[in-house]
């Protein structure tokens, strides 16, 4: 077995490293964010940041579906837990998440059925074993996990179950990013693009981004080397004035995608007018619900969820985190009342999240700064 | 076809794949036969699964996959092949 490849190489790193400090500006400050939590894990676990000139930051983006999913939402899927005739399945990151009342966790502990699954079609297999319940998914994540949940939907639609719902959350990663670049509180110079979202939708939705914003964006793959490589490309580009949109995960991204995930995706799904994210408020047309054709799979209509919204607790600051305007241990609550074992927030909640990553691996960046600091 | 390394892609596996509602969770695994809509496949560590590879046909024995909560969203082409 081979855990060290080439790709987290240390003289490779250093060699990289220093082709970016030898065409670092030193007068000028340059905020690229990545887009994905999983670059965050990486970037934090493998001390990247410790790497690169400190005329570099990377900011951390919105691309954690667990983290961007407002309050309201986790209410509503536990609605339908509480249900006695409902075995109610998720991925194990979602059954920590925090709602108004609690997690997922503890109301499986006062007795509601409810189940970790590794896949929707680990879902699809309970409906399947229990025809006299109703089992309902928990669909959450960006264009990577979305078409798991539409070829299950497919064949359950092709099986003709009528036991199995969807409770849709997908969200779709460009909105978000737009917003993003919309927002006026947040200069970025360039953008990490997301490796496996585009596995499944290809380079071409990110072209907006270098034509219309004159972002530079590298979609990149989630090993040290990636990372490196791809802020490599994109300190290039800004040094010699070109704005691009270019692929460094070209070992699995093509640049049209996945076609057949797209169709299919296409098939089960259509996109919501708008969508709440936790952070970033209400934005058009980015997320997903199930298309008429698979209405009859929809939990949200089977069991008429209301639509709640619910405000984030005052202390959390998870909204600011997310649009990159605080760093996680400048939250006033990062690391006492709001930790891995007990989250406030949903960026503490999940291992991607930027709290989780800082919590865990950036210790001794944030205690080089006064805000945050615990003592 | 060449030979590809199962630690191209990146490090997850089956039992390890960080968070899977994250793009993180695209775990390479190599195909070691077909039955219908479905793969058994193997990641580097030998853990083995079911593999969903209708997103991802036609499939080959020995092709390597970058799949994401049970399902293939990808395959991962050889040193040499990528996209350009």
């Amino acid at each position: 077995m081979k855990y060290v490849s080439e790709f987290r190489d240390a003289e490779l790193a250093r060699a990289v490293a220093a082709e970016i400090a030898s065409i670092t500006d030193p007068d000028r400050h340059y905020k690229l964010m990545e887009v994905c939590g999983g670059h965050t894990h990486t970037i934090y676990r493998h001390g990247i940041k410790d790497l690169l000139p400190d005329q570099v930051e990377l900011v951390h983006g919105p691309g954690c579906p667990v983290c961007v999913l407002p309050m309201g939402r986790v209410d509503e899927g536990i609605t339908i837990a509480e249900r006695s005739e409902v075995i109610f399945t998720c991925f194990g990151d979602m059954m920590r998440v925090p709602g108004s009342k609690g997690n997922l966790l503890e109301v499986k502990a006062q007795g509601a059925d409810i189940r970790m699954v590794y896949s929707p079609l680990d879902a699809l297999r309970i409906a399947r074993e229990n025809p006299d319940r109703e089992v309902v998914f928990y669909a959450i994540g960006f264009e990577t996990t979305a078409p798991s949940t539409a070829l299950t939907l497919q064949r359950a639609k092709k099986e003709g179950l009528e036991n199995f719902s969807v409770f849709c959350n997908h969200v779709t990663i460009v909105p978000p990013v737009r917003a993003l670049l919309d927002s006026p509180d947040l200069r970025l110079d360039a953008f990490i693009g997301p490796g496996h979202v585009s596995t499944v939708i290809g380079c071409r939705p990110y072209e907006f981004m270098s034509k219309d914003y004159g972002k530079p964006v590298a979609v990149a793959g989630f090993e040290p080397l990636d990372i490196l490589q791809s802020v490599l490309m994109l300190m290039r580009q800004l040094d010699e004035g070109r704005c691009e949109v270019e692929n460094q995960y070209a070992r699995v991204v093509l640049w049209e995608g996945n076609l057949a995930a797209l169709k299919s995706m296409a098939e089960v799904f259509e996109l919501r007018p708008y969508f709440e994210w936790r952070g970033l408020g209400f934005i058009a047309q980015s997320a997903l619900k199930l298309s008429a054709a698979y209405a009859d799979f929809d939990a949200e209509l089977r069991y008429s969820t209301p639509g709640v919204r619910v405000a984030d607790p005052k202390a959390c600051q998870c909204g600011e985190v997310l649009k990159g305007v605080l760093k996680p241990h400048e939250c006033r609550v990062f690391g006492t009342a709001c930790t891995p074992d007990h989250p406030l927030g949903a960026l503490m909640v999940s291992s991607e999240g930027a709290c989780a990553a800082y919590y865990n691996f950036g210790r001794k960046s944030f205690e080089k700064v006064e805000i945050g600091s615990k003592e | 076809m060449s030979e590809i390394d199962l630690t191209l892609p990146g490090s997850c596996t089956l039992d390890h794949d960080g968070c899977v509602v994250c793009s993180d969770a695209g775990i390479p695994v190599r195909v070691l036969s077909i039955e219908g809509d479905d793969a058994l496949c193997e990641d580097r560590a030998g853990n083995r699964a079911q593999i969903a590879v209708e997103l991802v046909a036609p499939t080959r024995v020995g092709e390597v996959l970058l799949t994401h909560g049970g399902v293939a969203i990808g395959k991962v082409v050889a040193r040499g092949e990528e996209d350009s």
